[in-house]
């Protein structure tokens, strides 16, 4: 709290003593999780999507990641519990990576997608692929990359963001940033609420009943340079929402359940530099925490919280111009407990060593190996090779294979009666090749990947042959998935008008070795793309997603699949203000704009046509 | 011979169809799902209720969707019957879907004044369906009266905590406690007439509730599974097969199991009742006073969840959670499986239509 006082502190007077410096510099953006990101992605897909984008798509993460992403998205109902699939693989199989830190639940292994704003986060990365050496367990389909950036230079920028929409929502975040040559600062708060009590197309006049949600976030960036090769840096946020979990056909007015979310995550780094050597020491605690209730009208719930202790150190050599080793030590301590499951301790140690080669003109290379200790199993030693090649202008190769693997959660190993504590990490093997064109105002990319995944951790009536029909988790799926990506994206400009188009296309096989049945819940086709126009002071957009057919059973039943669906949202902004220093904008967008009856998943209808007005004043 | 018996019925009845146009007599095919099994599942993301034919020659999966065009919503728990509807109740949508029981056509829905319904029976043309009520609270468990002319709940009455069967006879309702989500060992006797109510203590876990042939109303505990402190397993109370004299209201026999045998399901046709123990079936005459040794059937079912019997087979539905289940027929006489079927996901009823 205290800290949270001095930066608002920090906030006043700044916007008092330096208000008049507004000759904008050169400013040094300080985001080492982005630039190390790239660096070790030779030969994997990654995906920026900048706080313009985030800003313009505050209703939900989901959203966000549903329209511009190639990530499948389980939600059940809109603003309900959302998982995501990258690649066909399982929810515990996509890390959320935090400033560097995973940061998947240790009660389930996953993120609820709802469960967390990104409104003021700077920037996200999604990289598709395995990531276990660098990011952990989970990181086998992809990664998602949550990015908090500062910026040294004289500078003071505050921004405003406020919109309001349809079932009476409303978003609104404040972002406030301040630099020297020495100090760098941010500040920002979001809060959104919602009703959420959509009509449900195609019935008798159903409505999303109990989807109300609110939520309030806080973040806070603060960096210090301590002399010419060191700097301090300091990663807060802060999270609290409530949601109600809405209801399903035919009756949504049975629907009672309310669930809690609170999370709290802290980092501090110090960074040495000196000549070859970068030396990184890095602390951070982590908090989680959810309330669940399964009537709202009674003070009752189930609980789950756990507290996360890590310590890092990351040492760079550069053992020349054009090549570096990098060796990662990491001490992880946590602790966790649910209202059935008495607290749990955890401990890990985790080495990892990435050596980076840089061919002049021809390409560039990553070898990767990981070893993790852990006080509950044996980890399988992880390992990735990935590079990129451009031998000829404007176009290049791309190859990356690896080793990753997920643990078992705390519900899988302790839940009461039902956990086996005899499981084993799920491990899997994967290779990608992929060809690409990048040239001024065109970049294309086509990939094929192949994943075989073993030991998957899964929750069956017959785990236990001692006990048919008691559900418990074993190891025993072996998977395979495999499928192409492609990706374009496109810029025209004629006079001052100008265009872009974004494409992203993925055709999924994902198949249970045992049956050579399709997976469920994953589309074998999902594209989605995005067309705008922007001209002086106007711009517009509209955006498209296509999810193909799921199948709900594993014997691939035709009578129980989700049918695909097409949904188009559409905007338009106008610059109000355009100065250096102030930029006003309006904007209007109304999603599913052809008010499209669909489903995610069954049971639960998804939003009618709806409207959104928003300002986005930056000063 | 079942088989050839109906299909010479058929013919004779495809004669008579042709032959005699205007015989009063002839009963016309109430729908297509007269003469034939209702199988339920409770279903993953939606309920679903499949239909086999009398000769087992077809199935139809997902009758209640292909003729009204829409789902029930999950977990369909029970079915009832009366002489023209099927009631079907789905728990967590707190929804009663009627129907008419022969063409599975929607009449109508009973939506409000329910919470959590269960199992429901049909007395002097009103119905009358068990309700857990919130599972945050446990006292405010009821059984719900239903009009069945408007479809709409009445009345209720107050019961003890987890009500799940219910059955009827002269004026009365009796109900057996499993306890919804934690336990209880009552059996509650309800007079129609007064809404009075009393209870019976049986074992723990009273499941199942059905009259047998001499008249006693025989109840299932399943028992009540034991946790030590940190919610290991430590065992399970004994399970009881329990025959209540009516007219008493006492307990005239009970049939404890030994430790550590807990059946889940219990049927009864003529002069028998068949449990289970896992996936074997067991066979106990109705006067036996003590247990059969060996089983009457090793049915090798994954999931043993739902059973019933008449003249000539037993029927067990292997039920799977994720795909469809499976409806395995075995002839009493020669204790083989004669039919393999498709079952709804996570079957657990059959009914006889």
């Amino acid at each position: 709290m205290t800290r949270y006082l001095l930066i608002i502190f920090i906030f006043l007077f700044g916007s008092k003593g330096f208000a008049q410096l507004d000759s904008i510099q050169q400013l040094k953006v300080v985001n080492l999780n982005t630039v190390k990101l790239h660096k070790h992605s030779k030969g994997y897909k990654v995906f920026a999507l900048s706080d313009s984008v985030i800003v313009k798509n505050t209703e939900s993460f989901t959203t966000l990641l549903r329209f511009n992403t190639p990530i499948y998205i389980k939600e059940y109902g809109a603003g309900g519990t959302s998982t995501a699939s990258f690649r066909g693989t399982s929810a515990p199989n996509t890390a959320v990576v935090w400033n560097g830190i995973n940061i998947n639940s240790i009660n389930n292994g996953q993120t609820g997608f709802n469960a967390l704003t990104v409104n003021l986060i700077d920037k996200i990365n999604v990289r598709s692929g395995g990531g276990s050496i660098e990011f952990g367990s989970g990181a086998i389909g992809g990664t998602i990359h949550l990015n908090d950036q500062l910026q040294f230079g004289k500078h003071i920028e505050n921004q405003f963001v406020s919109s309001v929409g349809s079932y009476n929502t409303y978003n609104n975040l404040y972002k406030f940033s301040f630099g020297n040559d020495a100090i760098a600062v941010k500040f920002g708060a979001s809060y959104n609420i919602s009703e959420n009590d959509y009509k449900w197309l195609g019935t008798d006049g159903l409505k999303n009943e109990n989807g109300a949600y609110d939520n309030l976030s806080f973040t806070l960036g603060f960096a210090y340079k301590l002399n010419k090769f060191s700097k301090l840096s300091l990663f807060s946020s802060k999270f609290a929402g409530n949601r109600e979990f809405s209801g399903t056909l035919p009756n949504p007015s049975a629907a009672k359940e309310k669930y809690k979310d609170y999370n709290f995550r802290n980092l501090i780094t110090y960074k040495y530099y000196k000549d070859e050597f970068t030396h990184v020491v890095k602390f951070a605690f982590l908090t989680q925490e959810y309330q669940y209730f399964a009537n709202k009208n009674f003070d009752s719930f189930n609980f789950g919280n756990s507290k996360r202790y890590l310590l890092k150190y990351d040492l760079n050599y550069k053992l020349s111009s054009n090549s570096s080793i990098e060796t990662f030590s990491e001490l992880e301590s946590v602790f966790g407990k649910t209202d059935e499951i008495e607290e749990k301790n955890r401990k890990q140690f985790s080495q990892s060593i990435i050596y980076t080669h840089q061919i002049q003109n021809i390409g560039s290379i990553n070898a990767k190996v990981r070893k993790d200790f852990n006080s509950n199993y044996k980890i399988p030693l992880v390992f990735a090779l990935g590079a990129e090649l451009a031998p000829l202008k404007n176009t290049f190769f791309r190859l990356n294979g690896s080793k990753n693997y997920r643990v078992p959660t705390y519900n899988d190993l302790y839940w009461p009666a039902l956990g086996n504590s005899n499981l084993i990490p799920e491990s899997s093997l994967q290779g990608e090749f992929g060809l690409g064109y990048k040239a001024n105002k065109i970049k294309l990319d086509v990939g094929v990947y192949y994943i075989n995944s073993k030991d998957k951790i899964v929750w069956t009536p017959g785990g236990d042959p001692e006990r048919p029909g008691v559900w418990t988790p074993i190891n025993v799926a072996e998977a395979t998935n495999k499928g192409v990506e492609f990706t374009a994206t496109l810029n025209k400009a004629i006079n001052r008008h100008i265009f872009n188009f974004n494409l992203n296309y993925s055709y999924t096989i994902a198949k249970d070795k045992s049956t050579n049945n399709y997976l469920t819940y994953v589309p074998k086709h999902l594209a989605n793309g995005s067309l705008g126009y922007s001209y002086k002071r106007f711009s517009a957009f509209y955006q498209h997603l296509f999810t193909g057919k799921i199948y709900t059973t594993t014997d691939n039943l035709d009578n129980y699949t989700v049918p695909y669906y097409n949904v188009g949202n559409v905007g338009v902004n106008y610059n109000i203000l355009k100065t250096n220093n102030n930029q006003l904008g309006i904007g209007i967008k109304v999603s599913n704009v052809f008010n499209k009856e669909y489903q995610v998943l069954p049971g639960r209808p998804m939003p009618n046509r709806n409207f959104n007005i928003n300002i986005n004043y930056k000063f | 011979m079942k088989i050839s018996k109906f299909l010479l019925s058929m013919f004779l009845l495809s004669i008579l169809f042709v032959s005699c146009d205007d015989d009063d007599e002839l009963e016309l095919p109430k729908g297509d799902y007269e003469n034939g099994i209702i199988i339920s599942g409770e279903g993953g993301a939606n309920g679903s209720v499949y239909y086999v034919s009398d000769d087992y020659a077809t199935t139809e999966s997902l009758i209640y969707k292909k003729v009204n065009n829409e789902d029930l919503g999950h977990y369909l728990q029970s079915i009832a019957f009366d002489n023209s509807n099927a009631y079907i109740l789905v728990d967590n949508v707190n929804t009663i879907t009627v129907v008419d029981r022969y063409t599975f056509l929607k009449k109508g829905t009973i939506n409000t004044g329910l919470l959590n319904p269960r199992y429901m029976t049909v007395a002097n043309g009103m119905g009358y369906a068990t309700n857990w009520g919130s599972t945050s609270d446990a006292t405010d468990d009821y059984v719900a009266i239903i009009d069945l002319d408007s479809y709409t709940v009445t009345s209720t009455i107050p019961v003890g905590n987890g009500p799940e069967r219910i059955v009827t006879k002269d004026g009365k309702l009796y109900v057996s406690h499993k306890g919804a989500y934690t336990t209880n060992n009552k059996v509650t006797v309800i007079d129609i007439a007064s809404k009075a109510t009393l209870e019976i203590e049986v074992k723990d876990n009273p499941d199942e509730l059905f009259f047998d042939n001499s008249g006693h109303l025989v109840v299932l505990s399943e028992g009540n599974t034991i946790y030590d402190s940190s919610w290991n397993v430590i065992g399970q109370t004994q399970s009881a097969i329990s025959k209540i004299n009516t007219s008493t209201n006492n307990i005239d026999e009970e049939i404890v199991f030994p430790e550590g045998l807990n059946p889940t399901l219990l049927v009864t046709h003529g002069t028998n009742m068949y449990y289970n123990l896992g996936s074997k079936i067991f066979k106990l005459g109705n006067s036996d006073s003590s247990l059969p040794s060996t089983e009457f059937i090793n049915t090798e079912a994954a999931y043993l969840y739902g059973m019933e019997v008449n003249d000539e087979s037993l029927f067990i539905l292997d039920a799977s959670f994720s795909q469809e289940s499976k409806l395995d027929i075995y002839n009493l006489a020669t204790k083989e499986k004669t039919i393999s079927a498709a079952a709804p996901i996570s079957a657990s009823k059959i009914y006889f239509n």
